[in-house]
Protein backbone atom coordinates (compact mmCIF):
# COMPACT_ATOMS: atom_id res chain seq x y z
CA UNK A 1 0.00 0.00 0.00
CA UNK A 2 2.58 2.67 0.68
CA UNK A 3 4.11 2.60 -2.67
CA UNK A 4 1.17 3.10 -4.31
CA UNK A 5 0.12 6.81 -5.70
CA UNK A 6 -1.81 8.95 -3.35
CA UNK A 7 -4.41 11.00 -4.75
CA UNK A 8 -6.10 14.21 -3.15
CA UNK A 9 -8.48 16.24 -5.06
CA UNK A 10 -7.27 19.70 -4.44
CA UNK A 11 -3.44 18.75 -5.46
CA UNK A 12 -2.39 17.65 -8.99
CA UNK A 13 -2.66 13.87 -9.43
CA UNK A 14 0.29 12.12 -8.68
CA UNK A 15 2.10 10.87 -11.94
CA UNK A 16 1.48 7.13 -11.16
CA UNK A 17 -1.91 7.97 -11.27
CA UNK A 18 -2.50 10.14 -14.62
CA UNK A 19 -2.70 6.94 -16.54
CA UNK A 20 -5.28 5.61 -14.72
CA UNK A 21 -7.17 8.28 -14.54
CA UNK A 22 -6.94 9.16 -18.49
CA UNK A 23 -8.20 5.76 -19.18
CA UNK A 24 -11.16 5.61 -16.54
CA UNK A 25 -12.25 9.23 -17.95
CA UNK A 26 -11.98 7.78 -21.46
CA UNK A 27 -13.42 4.47 -20.52
CA UNK A 28 -16.61 6.62 -19.15
CA UNK A 29 -17.17 8.83 -21.82
CA UNK A 30 -17.14 6.04 -24.45
CA UNK A 31 -19.23 3.96 -21.86
CA UNK A 32 -21.83 6.49 -21.78
CA UNK A 33 -21.71 7.23 -25.47
CA UNK A 34 -22.18 2.74 -25.90
CA UNK A 35 -24.81 3.00 -24.04
CA UNK A 36 -26.84 5.49 -24.90
CA UNK A 37 -26.09 3.64 -28.65
CA UNK A 38 -27.10 -0.15 -26.57
CA UNK A 39 -30.02 1.92 -24.92
CA UNK A 40 -31.42 3.63 -28.01
CA UNK A 41 -32.01 0.88 -30.29
CA UNK A 42 -33.28 -0.90 -28.29
CA UNK A 43 -36.73 0.38 -28.35
CA UNK A 44 -39.91 -1.58 -30.17
CA UNK A 45 -41.05 -0.10 -33.41
CA UNK A 46 -44.31 1.68 -32.22
CA UNK A 47 -46.13 0.56 -35.69
CA UNK A 48 -47.90 2.51 -38.46
CA UNK A 49 -50.06 3.96 -36.54
CA UNK A 50 -50.43 7.93 -37.15
CA UNK A 51 -52.03 11.59 -37.17
CA UNK A 52 -52.76 12.12 -40.82
CA UNK A 53 -51.95 15.41 -41.44
CA UNK A 54 -50.68 14.84 -45.10
CA UNK A 55 -54.16 13.85 -46.09
CA UNK A 56 -55.93 17.30 -45.48
CA UNK A 57 -58.77 17.96 -43.24
CA UNK A 58 -61.38 15.97 -44.09
CA UNK A 59 -64.87 16.69 -44.17
CA UNK A 60 -67.73 14.35 -44.87
CA UNK A 61 -71.78 14.06 -43.57
CA UNK A 62 -73.44 11.52 -41.68
CA UNK A 63 -75.69 10.17 -39.23
CA UNK A 64 -75.10 10.57 -35.38
CA UNK A 65 -75.20 7.30 -33.29
CA UNK A 66 -73.87 7.37 -29.91
CA UNK A 67 -73.12 3.95 -28.14
CA UNK A 68 -72.34 5.68 -26.18
CA UNK A 69 -69.31 6.37 -27.75
CA UNK A 70 -70.47 8.83 -30.88
CA UNK A 71 -70.10 7.07 -34.30
CA UNK A 72 -70.72 8.57 -37.62
CA UNK A 73 -72.42 6.56 -40.26
CA UNK A 74 -71.03 8.23 -43.60
CA UNK A 75 -73.89 9.31 -45.75
CA UNK A 76 -71.64 11.60 -47.86
CA UNK A 77 -67.87 10.63 -47.70
CA UNK A 78 -65.13 11.93 -49.96
CA UNK A 79 -62.08 10.41 -51.80
CA UNK A 80 -60.82 8.72 -48.48
CA UNK A 81 -63.90 8.65 -46.22
CA UNK A 82 -66.39 6.65 -48.70
CA UNK A 83 -70.08 6.66 -48.02
CA UNK A 84 -71.20 3.68 -46.41
CA UNK A 85 -68.54 3.90 -43.79
CA UNK A 86 -68.38 4.22 -39.98
CA UNK A 87 -66.29 5.73 -37.86
CA UNK A 88 -64.89 7.18 -33.86
CA UNK A 89 -64.32 10.64 -32.92
CA UNK A 90 -62.28 12.39 -30.47
CA UNK A 91 -61.46 16.06 -30.12
CA UNK A 92 -58.54 17.52 -29.25
CA UNK A 93 -55.93 16.21 -26.53
CA UNK A 94 -57.30 13.60 -24.33
CA UNK A 95 -61.24 14.32 -24.71
CA UNK A 96 -63.91 12.81 -26.45
CA UNK A 97 -67.08 14.39 -28.26
CA UNK A 98 -70.08 12.83 -26.46
CA UNK A 99 -71.10 16.78 -25.39
CA UNK A 100 -71.25 18.04 -28.56
CA UNK A 101 -72.48 14.70 -30.35
CA UNK A 102 -75.38 14.11 -27.86
CA UNK A 103 -77.82 16.90 -28.97
CA UNK A 104 -77.39 15.35 -32.60
CA UNK A 105 -77.91 11.81 -31.85
CA UNK A 106 -79.96 9.64 -34.82
CA UNK A 107 -79.61 13.91 -37.02
CA UNK A 108 -77.37 14.17 -39.94
CA UNK A 109 -74.46 16.19 -39.38
CA UNK A 110 -71.24 17.28 -40.67
CA UNK A 111 -67.90 16.34 -39.14
CA UNK A 112 -64.38 17.87 -40.19
CA UNK A 113 -60.92 16.96 -38.66
CA UNK A 114 -57.86 15.48 -39.28
CA UNK A 115 -57.61 11.65 -39.22
CA UNK A 116 -55.84 9.24 -37.10
CA UNK A 117 -54.98 5.71 -39.10
CA UNK A 118 -53.81 2.42 -38.21
CA UNK A 119 -54.28 -0.08 -40.78
CA UNK A 120 -57.92 -0.89 -40.86
CA UNK A 121 -59.04 1.52 -37.94
CA UNK A 122 -58.98 5.07 -38.03
CA UNK A 123 -60.77 8.13 -35.99
CA UNK A 124 -61.25 11.47 -36.94
CA UNK A 125 -59.82 14.21 -34.44
CA UNK A 126 -62.69 16.75 -34.91
CA UNK A 127 -62.25 20.70 -35.20
CA UNK A 128 -63.24 22.87 -31.97
CA UNK A 129 -66.77 23.63 -31.38
CA UNK A 130 -69.22 23.78 -34.12
CA UNK A 131 -66.87 23.88 -36.59
CA UNK A 132 -65.65 19.79 -35.78
CA UNK A 133 -69.80 18.94 -35.54
CA UNK A 134 -72.89 20.49 -36.60
CA UNK A 135 -76.68 19.50 -37.88
CA UNK A 136 -76.57 19.17 -41.55
CA UNK A 137 -78.74 18.87 -43.98
CA UNK A 138 -79.80 15.36 -45.41
CA UNK A 139 -81.36 12.38 -44.81
CA UNK A 140 -80.49 8.95 -43.00
CA UNK A 141 -80.78 7.21 -40.55
CA UNK A 142 -78.42 5.26 -37.94
CA UNK A 143 -78.09 1.62 -39.62
CA UNK A 144 -80.02 -1.49 -37.47
CA UNK A 145 -76.90 -3.24 -35.68
CA UNK A 146 -76.31 -6.22 -36.60
CA UNK A 147 -76.22 -8.89 -34.20
CA UNK A 148 -73.27 -11.23 -34.07
CA UNK A 149 -73.76 -13.16 -31.37
CA UNK A 150 -71.44 -13.69 -27.71
CA UNK A 151 -67.88 -13.92 -28.18
CA UNK A 152 -64.85 -14.69 -25.89
CA UNK A 153 -62.12 -12.12 -26.76
CA UNK A 154 -58.44 -12.73 -26.04
CA UNK A 155 -56.71 -8.89 -26.54
CA UNK A 156 -55.84 -5.19 -24.74
CA UNK A 157 -57.78 -3.03 -23.86
CA UNK A 158 -56.23 0.29 -25.49
CA UNK A 159 -57.83 3.95 -25.84
CA UNK A 160 -58.92 4.23 -29.64
CA UNK A 161 -57.12 7.42 -30.46
CA UNK A 162 -53.29 6.60 -28.81
CA UNK A 163 -53.99 3.23 -30.61
CA UNK A 164 -54.54 4.64 -33.84
CA UNK A 165 -51.30 6.75 -33.49
CA UNK A 166 -51.88 10.21 -31.45
CA UNK A 167 -49.34 8.07 -29.52
CA UNK A 168 -46.29 6.22 -30.90
CA UNK A 169 -46.14 4.33 -29.06
CA UNK A 170 -49.60 4.70 -27.91
CA UNK A 171 -50.44 1.08 -26.29
CA UNK A 172 -48.95 -1.45 -23.84
CA UNK A 173 -48.06 -1.34 -20.20
CA UNK A 174 -45.90 2.24 -20.26
CA UNK A 175 -48.75 4.04 -21.78
CA UNK A 176 -51.27 2.78 -19.42
CA UNK A 177 -51.70 5.88 -17.37
CA UNK A 178 -51.61 7.64 -20.68
CA UNK A 179 -54.42 5.42 -21.87
CA UNK A 180 -56.54 5.81 -18.52
CA UNK A 181 -56.44 9.50 -19.26
CA UNK A 182 -57.87 9.39 -22.48
CA UNK A 183 -60.13 6.82 -21.20
CA UNK A 184 -61.29 9.03 -18.78
CA UNK A 185 -61.67 11.99 -21.04
CA UNK A 186 -64.00 9.63 -22.93
CA UNK A 187 -62.03 9.16 -25.79
CA UNK A 188 -63.55 5.84 -27.35
CA UNK A 189 -62.09 2.39 -26.12
CA UNK A 190 -60.80 -0.22 -28.33
CA UNK A 191 -60.09 -3.60 -28.13
CA UNK A 192 -57.64 -5.27 -30.13
CA UNK A 193 -58.32 -9.21 -30.26
CA UNK A 194 -55.64 -10.87 -31.15
CA UNK A 195 -57.91 -12.95 -33.20
CA UNK A 196 -59.92 -11.49 -36.13
CA UNK A 197 -63.44 -11.17 -35.03
CA UNK A 198 -65.63 -11.24 -38.17
CA UNK A 199 -62.38 -9.96 -40.29
CA UNK A 200 -61.77 -6.86 -37.86
CA UNK A 201 -58.99 -7.02 -35.19
CA UNK A 202 -60.41 -3.92 -33.68
CA UNK A 203 -63.82 -3.49 -32.03
CA UNK A 204 -65.53 -0.45 -30.16
CA UNK A 205 -65.72 -1.14 -26.52
CA UNK A 206 -68.73 -0.24 -24.76
CA UNK A 207 -70.29 -1.57 -21.30
CA UNK A 208 -73.40 -3.95 -21.32
CA UNK A 209 -76.50 -2.43 -22.30
CA UNK A 210 -75.21 0.94 -23.81
CA UNK A 211 -73.16 1.76 -20.95
CA UNK A 212 -69.67 3.38 -21.28
CA UNK A 213 -66.12 1.41 -20.59
CA UNK A 214 -67.10 -0.15 -17.10
CA UNK A 215 -65.01 0.83 -14.00
CA UNK A 216 -63.86 -2.34 -13.36
CA UNK A 217 -62.07 -2.19 -17.30
CA UNK A 218 -59.17 0.14 -15.84
CA UNK A 219 -57.16 -2.25 -14.05
CA UNK A 220 -57.32 -4.40 -17.32
CA UNK A 221 -56.33 -1.20 -19.45
CA UNK A 222 -53.29 -2.33 -21.60
CA UNK A 223 -53.25 -6.17 -20.43
CA UNK A 224 -53.39 -9.12 -21.92
CA UNK A 225 -56.78 -10.12 -21.17
CA UNK A 226 -60.02 -12.04 -21.89
CA UNK A 227 -63.44 -11.01 -21.52
CA UNK A 228 -66.47 -12.10 -23.00
CA UNK A 229 -69.19 -10.00 -24.39
CA UNK A 230 -71.84 -9.08 -26.82
CA UNK A 231 -70.64 -8.27 -30.81
CA UNK A 232 -72.71 -6.37 -33.37
CA UNK A 233 -71.78 -4.02 -36.37
CA UNK A 234 -72.85 -1.10 -36.29
CA UNK A 235 -72.61 0.04 -40.15
CA UNK A 236 -68.76 -0.85 -41.09
CA UNK A 237 -67.11 -0.88 -37.38
CA UNK A 238 -67.65 -3.96 -34.76
CA UNK A 239 -68.98 -2.58 -31.02
CA UNK A 240 -68.11 -5.10 -28.32
CA UNK A 241 -70.42 -4.74 -25.35
CA UNK A 242 -68.05 -6.23 -22.91
CA UNK A 243 -69.29 -8.25 -19.63
CA UNK A 244 -67.08 -6.83 -17.16
CA UNK A 245 -68.05 -9.36 -14.40
CA UNK A 246 -65.87 -11.64 -17.02
CA UNK A 247 -62.54 -10.06 -17.38
CA UNK A 248 -59.43 -11.90 -16.30
CA UNK A 249 -55.81 -11.64 -16.92
CA UNK A 250 -55.07 -14.30 -20.14
CA UNK A 251 -53.21 -17.01 -19.21
CA UNK B 1 -12.38 21.75 4.63
CA UNK B 2 -13.51 25.39 4.47
CA UNK B 3 -14.42 27.55 7.10
CA UNK B 4 -16.43 29.77 4.96
CA UNK B 5 -19.34 28.58 2.51
CA UNK B 6 -18.82 29.56 -1.16
CA UNK B 7 -20.83 27.51 -3.89
CA UNK B 8 -18.39 25.39 -4.88
CA UNK B 9 -14.30 25.21 -4.09
CA UNK B 10 -13.29 24.91 -7.55
CA UNK B 11 -9.61 23.08 -8.12
CA UNK B 12 -8.17 21.94 -11.43
CA UNK B 13 -9.20 17.98 -10.78
CA UNK B 14 -12.77 19.08 -9.97
CA UNK B 15 -12.19 20.88 -13.97
CA UNK B 16 -11.47 17.65 -15.17
CA UNK B 17 -13.83 15.22 -13.37
CA UNK B 18 -16.60 17.83 -14.07
CA UNK B 19 -15.60 18.25 -17.56
CA UNK B 20 -15.37 14.89 -18.28
CA UNK B 21 -18.85 13.94 -16.71
CA UNK B 22 -20.70 16.40 -18.63
CA UNK B 23 -18.96 14.85 -22.23
CA UNK B 24 -20.04 11.64 -20.89
CA UNK B 25 -23.70 12.71 -20.70
CA UNK B 26 -23.56 15.12 -23.43
CA UNK B 27 -22.45 11.65 -25.56
CA UNK B 28 -25.24 9.68 -23.93
CA UNK B 29 -27.79 11.68 -24.65
CA UNK B 30 -26.70 12.98 -28.07
CA UNK B 31 -25.98 9.15 -29.57
CA UNK B 32 -29.77 8.40 -27.85
CA UNK B 33 -31.56 10.63 -29.56
CA UNK B 34 -29.46 11.67 -32.98
CA UNK B 35 -28.23 8.77 -33.66
CA UNK B 36 -30.64 5.79 -32.73
CA UNK B 37 -33.62 7.11 -34.64
CA UNK B 38 -31.65 6.19 -38.14
CA UNK B 39 -29.94 2.97 -36.74
CA UNK B 40 -33.64 2.18 -35.77
CA UNK B 41 -34.90 2.65 -38.90
CA UNK B 42 -38.61 2.50 -37.91
CA UNK B 43 -40.99 3.26 -40.43
CA UNK B 44 -42.74 6.00 -38.90
CA UNK B 45 -40.83 7.39 -35.94
CA UNK B 46 -41.20 7.38 -32.16
CA UNK B 47 -42.80 10.31 -30.90
CA UNK B 48 -39.93 12.62 -30.05
CA UNK B 49 -41.35 13.57 -26.95
CA UNK B 50 -41.40 10.18 -26.11
CA UNK B 51 -37.93 9.26 -27.43
CA UNK B 52 -36.67 12.68 -25.31
CA UNK B 53 -38.30 11.39 -22.28
CA UNK B 54 -36.76 7.79 -22.99
CA UNK B 55 -32.84 8.99 -23.75
CA UNK B 56 -33.28 11.46 -20.49
CA UNK B 57 -34.89 8.81 -18.49
CA UNK B 58 -32.10 5.72 -19.46
CA UNK B 59 -29.34 8.35 -19.07
CA UNK B 60 -30.51 8.81 -15.70
CA UNK B 61 -30.87 5.38 -14.49
CA UNK B 62 -27.17 4.64 -16.38
CA UNK B 63 -25.48 7.44 -14.23
CA UNK B 64 -27.45 6.53 -11.12
CA UNK B 65 -25.88 3.40 -11.81
CA UNK B 66 -22.54 4.67 -12.22
CA UNK B 67 -22.61 6.33 -9.41
CA UNK B 68 -23.21 3.74 -7.44
CA UNK B 69 -21.04 1.85 -8.93
CA UNK B 70 -17.92 4.06 -7.62
CA UNK B 71 -18.37 3.81 -4.02
CA UNK B 72 -17.13 -0.55 -4.22
CA UNK B 73 -14.92 0.04 -6.86
CA UNK B 74 -12.82 2.45 -4.79
CA UNK B 75 -12.82 0.00 -1.84
CA UNK B 76 -11.89 -2.54 -4.14
CA UNK B 77 -9.23 -0.97 -5.76
CA UNK B 78 -7.45 2.57 -4.62
CA UNK B 79 -7.34 3.64 -7.86
CA UNK B 80 -10.54 4.50 -8.54
CA UNK B 81 -10.72 6.91 -5.13
CA UNK B 82 -10.44 9.61 -6.95
CA UNK B 83 -13.65 9.16 -9.21
CA UNK B 84 -15.65 9.46 -5.39
CA UNK B 85 -13.58 13.05 -5.15
CA UNK B 86 -16.43 14.70 -6.84
CA UNK B 87 -19.31 12.60 -7.09
CA UNK B 88 -21.81 14.98 -5.71
CA UNK B 89 -21.53 16.93 -8.91
CA UNK B 90 -22.54 13.30 -10.48
CA UNK B 91 -25.35 13.12 -8.00
CA UNK B 92 -26.56 17.07 -8.81
CA UNK B 93 -26.70 16.58 -12.48
CA UNK B 94 -28.28 13.31 -12.16
CA UNK B 95 -30.92 15.07 -10.40
CA UNK B 96 -31.35 17.15 -13.44
CA UNK B 97 -31.52 14.54 -15.86
CA UNK B 98 -34.18 12.80 -13.70
CA UNK B 99 -36.06 16.20 -13.95
CA UNK B 100 -35.71 16.96 -17.56
CA UNK B 101 -37.56 12.64 -18.22
CA UNK B 102 -39.88 13.58 -15.89
CA UNK B 103 -40.69 17.13 -17.26
CA UNK B 104 -41.34 15.00 -20.71
CA UNK B 105 -43.25 12.55 -19.56
CA UNK B 106 -45.53 15.29 -17.78
CA UNK B 107 -45.47 17.44 -20.80
CA UNK B 108 -46.87 14.81 -22.98
CA UNK B 109 -48.34 11.51 -21.56
CA UNK B 110 -50.43 13.59 -18.83
CA UNK B 111 -50.93 16.95 -20.88
CA UNK B 112 -53.51 17.67 -23.03
CA UNK B 113 -56.33 16.49 -20.42
CA UNK B 114 -58.76 18.52 -18.87
CA UNK B 115 -56.87 17.46 -15.19
CA UNK B 116 -53.56 19.15 -14.77
CA UNK B 117 -50.44 16.90 -15.41
CA UNK B 118 -49.54 16.35 -11.77
CA UNK B 119 -53.27 15.29 -11.19
CA UNK B 120 -53.29 13.35 -13.82
CA UNK B 121 -50.23 11.47 -13.02
CA UNK B 122 -51.95 10.83 -9.61
CA UNK B 123 -55.20 10.11 -10.63
CA UNK B 124 -54.83 8.07 -13.82
CA UNK B 125 -53.82 5.05 -12.98
CA UNK B 126 -54.70 3.57 -9.32
CA UNK B 127 -54.08 -0.27 -9.91
CA UNK B 128 -51.58 -0.43 -6.95
CA UNK B 129 -52.71 -4.19 -6.32
CA UNK B 130 -51.61 -5.18 -9.11
CA UNK B 131 -47.62 -6.07 -10.83
CA UNK B 132 -48.46 -5.70 -14.06
CA UNK B 133 -50.05 -2.40 -14.79
CA UNK B 134 -48.61 -0.77 -11.81
CA UNK B 135 -48.28 2.68 -11.65
CA UNK B 136 -44.76 2.77 -12.16
CA UNK B 137 -44.87 6.42 -12.80
CA UNK B 138 -45.02 6.97 -8.66
CA UNK B 139 -41.80 4.81 -7.67
CA UNK B 140 -40.17 7.42 -10.29
CA UNK B 141 -41.89 10.24 -8.80
CA UNK B 142 -40.17 8.99 -5.46
CA UNK B 143 -36.75 8.49 -6.87
CA UNK B 144 -36.80 12.24 -8.37
CA UNK B 145 -37.89 13.58 -4.74
CA UNK B 146 -35.15 11.53 -2.90
CA UNK B 147 -32.49 12.98 -5.95
CA UNK B 148 -33.87 16.62 -5.77
CA UNK B 149 -33.40 16.33 -1.90
CA UNK B 150 -30.27 15.10 -1.90
CA UNK B 151 -28.86 17.41 -4.47
CA UNK B 152 -30.32 20.68 -2.84
CA UNK B 153 -29.02 18.97 0.54
CA UNK B 154 -25.25 18.02 -1.10
CA UNK B 155 -23.37 21.28 -0.35
CA UNK B 156 -21.33 21.28 2.91
CA UNK B 157 -23.48 23.65 4.38
CA UNK B 158 -26.18 21.28 4.81
CA UNK B 159 -23.67 18.29 6.03
CA UNK B 160 -22.28 20.36 8.72
CA UNK B 161 -25.93 22.16 9.74
CA UNK B 162 -27.85 18.52 9.54
CA UNK B 163 -25.10 17.14 11.22
CA UNK B 164 -22.34 14.47 9.45
CA UNK B 165 -24.43 11.52 11.22
CA UNK B 166 -27.82 12.54 10.19
CA UNK B 167 -26.46 14.45 6.32
CA UNK B 168 -24.51 10.65 5.95
CA UNK B 169 -28.31 8.54 7.22
CA UNK B 170 -29.98 10.85 4.57
CA UNK B 171 -27.94 10.52 1.87
CA UNK B 172 -28.53 6.71 1.75
CA UNK B 173 -31.36 7.43 0.14
CA UNK B 174 -29.45 7.15 -2.67
CA UNK B 175 -30.68 3.41 -2.16
CA UNK B 176 -33.75 4.17 -1.96
CA UNK B 177 -33.80 5.98 -5.14
CA UNK B 178 -32.05 3.67 -6.90
CA UNK B 179 -34.42 0.46 -5.79
CA UNK B 180 -37.17 2.57 -6.55
CA UNK B 181 -35.85 3.32 -10.02
CA UNK B 182 -35.06 0.16 -10.78
CA UNK B 183 -38.99 -0.24 -9.91
CA UNK B 184 -39.86 2.05 -12.21
CA UNK B 185 -37.73 0.53 -15.16
CA UNK B 186 -39.17 -2.86 -14.65
CA UNK B 187 -42.38 -2.10 -13.89
CA UNK B 188 -42.40 0.39 -16.72
CA UNK B 189 -40.88 -0.03 -19.98
CA UNK B 190 -39.37 -3.84 -18.85
CA UNK B 191 -42.67 -5.42 -19.12
CA UNK B 192 -43.71 -3.71 -21.72
CA UNK B 193 -41.02 -4.10 -24.09
CA UNK B 194 -40.70 -7.71 -25.87
CA UNK B 195 -36.87 -6.52 -26.87
CA UNK B 196 -34.28 -8.93 -24.69
CA UNK B 197 -31.42 -6.39 -25.10
CA UNK B 198 -32.56 -3.39 -23.10
CA UNK B 199 -33.82 -6.42 -20.49
CA UNK B 200 -30.23 -7.26 -20.15
CA UNK B 201 -28.57 -3.88 -19.91
CA UNK B 202 -31.34 -2.53 -17.12
CA UNK B 203 -31.05 -5.70 -15.22
CA UNK B 204 -27.01 -5.78 -15.90
CA UNK B 205 -26.60 -2.14 -14.37
CA UNK B 206 -28.76 -3.44 -11.53
CA UNK B 207 -26.60 -6.40 -11.08
CA UNK B 208 -23.60 -4.82 -11.48
CA UNK B 209 -24.47 -2.37 -8.49
CA UNK B 210 -25.65 -5.40 -6.23
CA UNK B 211 -22.23 -7.51 -7.03
CA UNK B 212 -19.50 -4.48 -6.55
CA UNK B 213 -22.00 -3.88 -3.39
CA UNK B 214 -21.25 -7.41 -2.06
CA UNK B 215 -17.76 -7.70 -3.34
CA UNK B 216 -16.56 -4.52 -1.00
CA UNK B 217 -18.29 -5.90 1.61
CA UNK B 218 -16.94 -8.90 1.26
CA UNK B 219 -13.78 -7.74 1.05
CA UNK B 220 -13.78 -4.97 3.85
CA UNK B 221 -15.69 -7.23 6.61
CA UNK B 222 -13.67 -6.98 10.02
CA UNK B 223 -11.15 -9.52 10.54
CA UNK B 224 -11.78 -11.03 14.05
CA UNK B 225 -10.92 -9.41 17.07
CA UNK B 226 -8.50 -10.28 19.06
CA UNK B 227 -9.24 -8.57 22.33
CA UNK B 228 -6.99 -8.89 25.48
CA UNK B 229 -7.99 -9.65 29.10
CA UNK B 230 -7.45 -6.13 30.23
CA UNK B 231 -9.99 -5.27 26.95
CA UNK B 232 -7.51 -3.64 24.85
CA UNK B 233 -8.04 -4.24 21.42
CA UNK B 234 -5.32 -5.97 19.32
CA UNK B 235 -4.77 -4.29 16.21
CA UNK B 236 -1.49 -5.72 14.20
CA UNK B 237 1.46 -7.07 15.00
CA UNK B 238 4.25 -4.70 14.86
CA UNK B 239 5.79 -5.21 11.61
CA UNK B 240 3.05 -4.43 10.11
CA UNK B 241 3.08 -0.92 10.23
CA UNK B 242 4.51 1.26 7.55
CA UNK B 243 5.47 4.63 8.18
CA UNK B 244 2.39 7.02 6.85
CA UNK B 245 0.18 4.61 6.45
CA UNK B 246 -2.06 3.06 9.29
CA UNK B 247 -3.78 -0.17 10.15
CA UNK B 248 -7.33 -0.28 10.80
CA UNK B 249 -9.39 -2.61 13.42
CA UNK B 250 -13.02 -2.56 14.85
CA UNK B 251 -13.95 -1.96 18.64
CA UNK B 252 -16.59 -4.20 19.92
CA UNK B 253 -19.32 -1.11 19.86
CA UNK B 254 -18.52 -1.45 15.86
CA UNK B 255 -16.35 1.67 15.48
CA UNK B 256 -13.01 1.33 13.66
CA UNK B 257 -9.79 3.10 14.68
CA UNK B 258 -7.19 3.65 12.50
CA UNK B 259 -3.67 3.83 13.84
CA UNK B 260 -1.27 5.89 12.10
CA UNK B 261 2.90 5.34 12.24
CA UNK B 262 3.83 8.54 12.09
CA UNK B 263 8.19 9.34 12.18
CA UNK B 264 8.38 6.25 14.08
CA UNK B 265 5.69 6.35 16.70
CA UNK B 266 1.78 5.25 16.90
CA UNK B 267 -1.65 7.57 17.11
CA UNK B 268 -4.71 6.37 17.12
CA UNK B 269 -7.76 8.20 15.72
CA UNK B 270 -10.90 7.33 14.88
CA UNK B 271 -10.78 5.76 11.50
CA UNK B 272 -14.42 7.41 10.38
CA UNK B 273 -13.48 11.26 9.05
CA UNK B 274 -15.74 13.67 10.16
CA UNK B 275 -16.74 15.14 6.88
CA UNK B 276 -18.79 12.34 4.86
CA UNK B 277 -17.57 9.22 7.12
CA UNK B 278 -14.66 8.60 4.80
CA UNK B 279 -12.37 5.25 5.73
CA UNK B 280 -9.30 8.14 7.28
CA UNK B 281 -7.20 4.71 7.95
CA UNK B 282 -7.11 4.57 4.24
CA UNK B 283 -5.65 7.33 3.32
CA UNK B 284 -1.87 8.72 3.94
CA UNK B 285 0.23 10.63 6.10
CA UNK B 286 0.74 14.20 4.05
CA UNK B 287 2.57 17.27 5.65
CA UNK B 288 2.62 15.38 8.92
CA UNK B 289 -1.43 15.02 8.93
CA UNK B 290 -3.50 12.39 8.04
CA UNK B 291 -5.74 12.88 4.82
CA UNK B 292 -8.67 11.82 4.20
CA UNK B 293 -8.66 9.37 0.69
CA UNK B 294 -12.28 10.95 0.31
CA UNK B 295 -11.83 14.74 -0.20
CA UNK B 296 -9.18 15.40 1.71
CA UNK B 297 -10.07 16.52 4.62
CA UNK B 298 -6.82 16.72 7.22
CA UNK B 299 -6.50 16.13 11.27
CA UNK B 300 -3.36 16.27 13.53
CA UNK B 301 -2.76 12.25 14.28
CA UNK B 302 -1.52 13.13 17.69
CA UNK B 303 -4.92 14.68 19.05
CA UNK B 304 -7.41 14.33 15.84
CA UNK B 305 -7.79 18.09 14.85
CA UNK B 306 -7.78 19.57 11.72
CA UNK B 307 -5.28 22.62 11.46
CA UNK B 308 -6.13 25.89 11.96
CA UNK B 309 -8.35 27.80 10.86
CA UNK B 310 -10.17 24.23 10.31
CA UNK B 311 -12.51 23.31 13.13
CA UNK B 312 -13.37 19.43 12.10
CA UNK B 313 -12.05 17.01 14.75
CA UNK B 314 -12.00 13.18 15.54
CA UNK B 315 -11.92 10.76 18.77
CA UNK B 316 -8.02 9.69 19.93
CA UNK B 317 -7.52 6.56 21.43
CA UNK B 318 -4.55 5.04 23.73
CA UNK B 319 -2.15 3.00 22.29
CA UNK B 320 0.12 0.37 23.13
CA UNK B 321 3.16 -2.15 22.18
CA UNK B 322 2.92 -5.20 23.41
CA UNK B 323 4.55 -9.22 22.99
CA UNK B 324 5.26 -7.52 19.62
CA UNK B 325 1.70 -6.42 18.91
CA UNK B 326 -0.23 -2.66 18.67
CA UNK B 327 -3.02 -2.60 20.96
CA UNK B 328 -5.92 0.01 21.18
CA UNK B 329 -7.59 1.48 24.13
CA UNK B 330 -11.60 1.08 22.84
CA UNK B 331 -12.34 3.95 25.42
CA UNK B 332 -12.48 6.65 22.68
CA UNK B 333 -11.44 10.04 23.95
CA UNK B 334 -13.18 13.30 23.14
CA UNK B 335 -13.07 14.98 19.96
CA UNK B 336 -9.52 16.57 19.67
CA UNK B 337 -8.20 15.31 22.73
CA UNK B 338 -4.44 14.76 22.39
CA UNK B 339 -2.70 11.71 23.32
CA UNK B 340 1.00 11.40 23.47
CA UNK B 341 2.28 9.04 20.51
CA UNK B 342 4.16 5.75 21.56
CA UNK B 343 7.11 4.77 19.95
CA UNK B 344 7.02 1.44 18.12
CA UNK B 345 9.42 -1.01 19.11
CA UNK B 346 12.47 -2.74 17.28
CA UNK B 347 11.32 -4.82 14.05
CA UNK B 348 8.89 -2.18 12.72
CA UNK B 349 10.33 -0.54 9.41
S1 LIG C 1 -15.08 12.09 3.95
FE1 LIG C 1 -14.80 13.86 2.82
S2 LIG C 1 -12.80 14.32 3.36
FE2 LIG C 1 -13.14 12.65 4.52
Amino acid sequence: MSDKPFFVGYLPAPGGLRGCLVLAGALLMLGMAAAGFALGVAQDDPGEGAFRFDYGRQTVTGVVELTPYPLIHVTEGNDRIKAGETFMMSAGGKSGVDGRAAPLAGQVAQVSGVMLERGDLYMLQLRGGRNGIRAAEGSGAVPEPQDLGRWRLAGEICDGKCLSGAMRPGRGLAHKACANLCLLGDVPPVFVSTQPVEGSEFLLITGPDGTALPEAAYDYVAQYVTVEGQVRRHGSLLVFAMDPDTLALAP
Amino acid sequence: MSVKYIPVQWNPNKWYYDGIMLVGVAAFLWVFLYITPDALGHERPINPQIHNARAFGACAFTMLTVILCIGPLARLDHRFLPLLYNRRHFGVMTAFVAATHAGYILDWYFAFSSRSPVQGLLEANTSYGQIAGFPFEILGVFALICLTLLAATSHDFWLKFLTPPVWKRLHYLIYAAYAAVVGHVVLGILQDDRGIGVNLLFIGGAALVCVLHLAAWWQGRAEPMGIAATGWVQVAPVDAFREGFAKITKLPDGDRVAVFLHEGQLSAIANACAHQNGPLGEGKIVDCLVTCPWHGFQYDVRNGQSPAPFTEKVPTYLVKVEGGAVFVNPAANPPGTAVAPVPLEKGAT
